[in-house]
């Protein structure tokens, strides 16, 4: 099945993706509108995929924590790097696997 | 008990991913969209780039043999991290895979070998837990 | 105990219950096989990601770089008018593969990469910089569906993995070890019956020889 990208970042990262194509391309200012955005993206039918920059997604802390861990299937969320490359200290795939097989590993290319 | 019903659920879905029937190499590589139809209904496709590395590690007079997807069968009593590879032309392959030699109609292979296994050829193997 | 759980003790209920425990001990064995090939997707899916986080970062760097350049010498109004005009026609194909009992996700991009033309915007005020970021961000999108699709699949194994490790947690520590003590006490108090039974009988019969 066909389905949209949607993007939710500072106004630079968003014109990037504009240009690419991406279809809902959204700039990050206030939480909770933001919040909103999300909301409506992660309820909607024909969004696949939703980029959300590292930086965004921490500012939008607990509350975007949460909906990652109670929502459905699609769309799927993926946090990406914007243009100074920000990224958390903790690598949220590491903790999966922490917290799964209960081994450290270093998983490449993450922080 | 309730814990008894859970167990048998589970025990029926481990191998639901499974295909009703394999296909040979040879009709998968002829075929535009090669695939098997699993136990439920869905459709699993082979990806082409490992139908065509299977091939070249196949006699083509062999590969009506091959039946696809090649199983890793899991018995427990073989012990834990043991599996079975049946079918002659199947071990052919899998040593080969695994850089060893084996002419026999069986091989038992160990996890780490299973974990090459599984990267080498992701869509065309599967495992076959055997419950009975 | 028996009495509290509601088991009588009777040889028809001992092999009951040991079937339960057969039951269970194979449930338990396959349920653990299964969590150690789960394991090893996991870890094969895990590597993949590593691989292609790599790509994407590279790919990004460029892609923002690209972006700078274009700020800089189309004008940054412009560019950001141009990105406002861009066709906006970017689909991702979005289906599902079984792995062991789980759906995973599979995300294919229909055809990301257009030439200036189709790019929509205004042709007269196009500059090569504009194009080679649309370019790169095209490619950096083709990168992320990718990623986006393996690490989908990567919490859809783990999930289920942490779900097969309870329930071979909850056989191997709580079911089991219940269920023998049950059989182990069941047995006993048969036996103990057994020879209760069997001294009462020769009570009896001295008693009907004392008779005779």
């Amino acid at each position: 099945m066909s389905f949209k990208i949607a993007t939710i970042a500072d106004a630079e990262t968003a014109a990037g993706f504009a240009l690419a194509g991406v279809q809902d391309v959204y700039v990050h200012e206030r939480k909770e509108e933001t919040l909103a955005k999300l909301d409506e993206l992660l309820a909607s039918e024909d969004v696949g995929i939703v980029f959300i920059t590292y930086r965004v997604a921490e500012e939008l802390g607990f509350d975007f924590r949460r909906r990652m861990r109670t929502k459905r299937l699609l769309p799927a969320v993926l946090r990406i790097p914007d243009k100074t490359g920000w990224m958390p200290k903790v690598d949220e795939l590491r903790e999966i696997i922490r917290r799964t097989v209960g081994a450290e590993v270093i998983v490449k290319g993450g922080s | 008990m309730s814990t008894d019903r859970i167990l048998q659920f589970e025990l029926a879905r481990l191998n639901a991913h499974l295909p009703e029937q394999r296909i040979t190499l040879k009709d998968a590589l002829s075929s535009p969209s090669p695939h098997v139809v699993t136990k439920e209904g869905s459709r699993h496709k082979f990806e082409r780039g490992e139908l065509e590395f299977l091939s070249k590690m196949t006699p083509a007079d062999e590969w009506d043999k091959l039946r696809l997807p090649i199983l890793i069968a899991i018995n427990p009593k073989l012990g834990r991290g043991a599996a079975e590879i049946t079918g002659e032309a199947e071990v052919k392959v899998i040593s080969q895979v695994l850089g060893k030699t084996c002419r026999d109609r069986e091989m038992v292979i160990y996890r780490p070998e299973i974990a090459v296994v599984r990267a080498k050829l992701p869509t065309t193997t599967q495992y076959f837990f055997m419950v009975g | 105990m028996a009495k509290a759980i509601g088991i009588a003790p009777t040889r028809m209920e001992l092999l009951k219950l040991r079937q339960r425990v057969s039951l269970a001990q194979k449930g338990h064995d396959l349920l653990r096989e299964k969590m150690d090939a789960l394991v090893i997707e996991f870890f094969g899916i895990v590597r993949s990601i590593g691989e292609v986080r790599v790509k994407t970062m590279q790919q990004l760097s460029s892609a923002y770089r690209a972006l700078s350049i274009c700020f800089a010498m189309q004008g940054t109004i412009e560019t950001y008018q141009a990105a406002r005009e861009a066709r906006k026609d970017v689909e991702v194909d979005i289906s599902t593969r079984h792995v062991m009992g789980i759906l995973v996700p599979v995300m294919e991009a229909k055809p990301v990469e257009r030439h200036a033309l189709a790019r929509g915007y205004s042709v007269y005020a196009t500059s090569s910089a504009l194009d080679e970021a649309s370019r790169e961000f095209e490619k950096a999108l083709e990168i992320l569906i990718k990623l986006a699709e393996l690490e989908g699949g990567a919490r859809a194994i783990a999930l289920e993995l942490e779900k097969t490790k309870r329930r071979v947690n909850a056989l191997e520590y709580v079911i089991l070890p219940s269920l023998k003590s049950m059989v182990k006490f069941i047995s006993m108090r048969l036996d103990e019956m057994e020879r209760e039974n069997f001294s009462r009988l020769k009570r009896i019969k001295a008693m009907l020889e004392a008779r005779e």
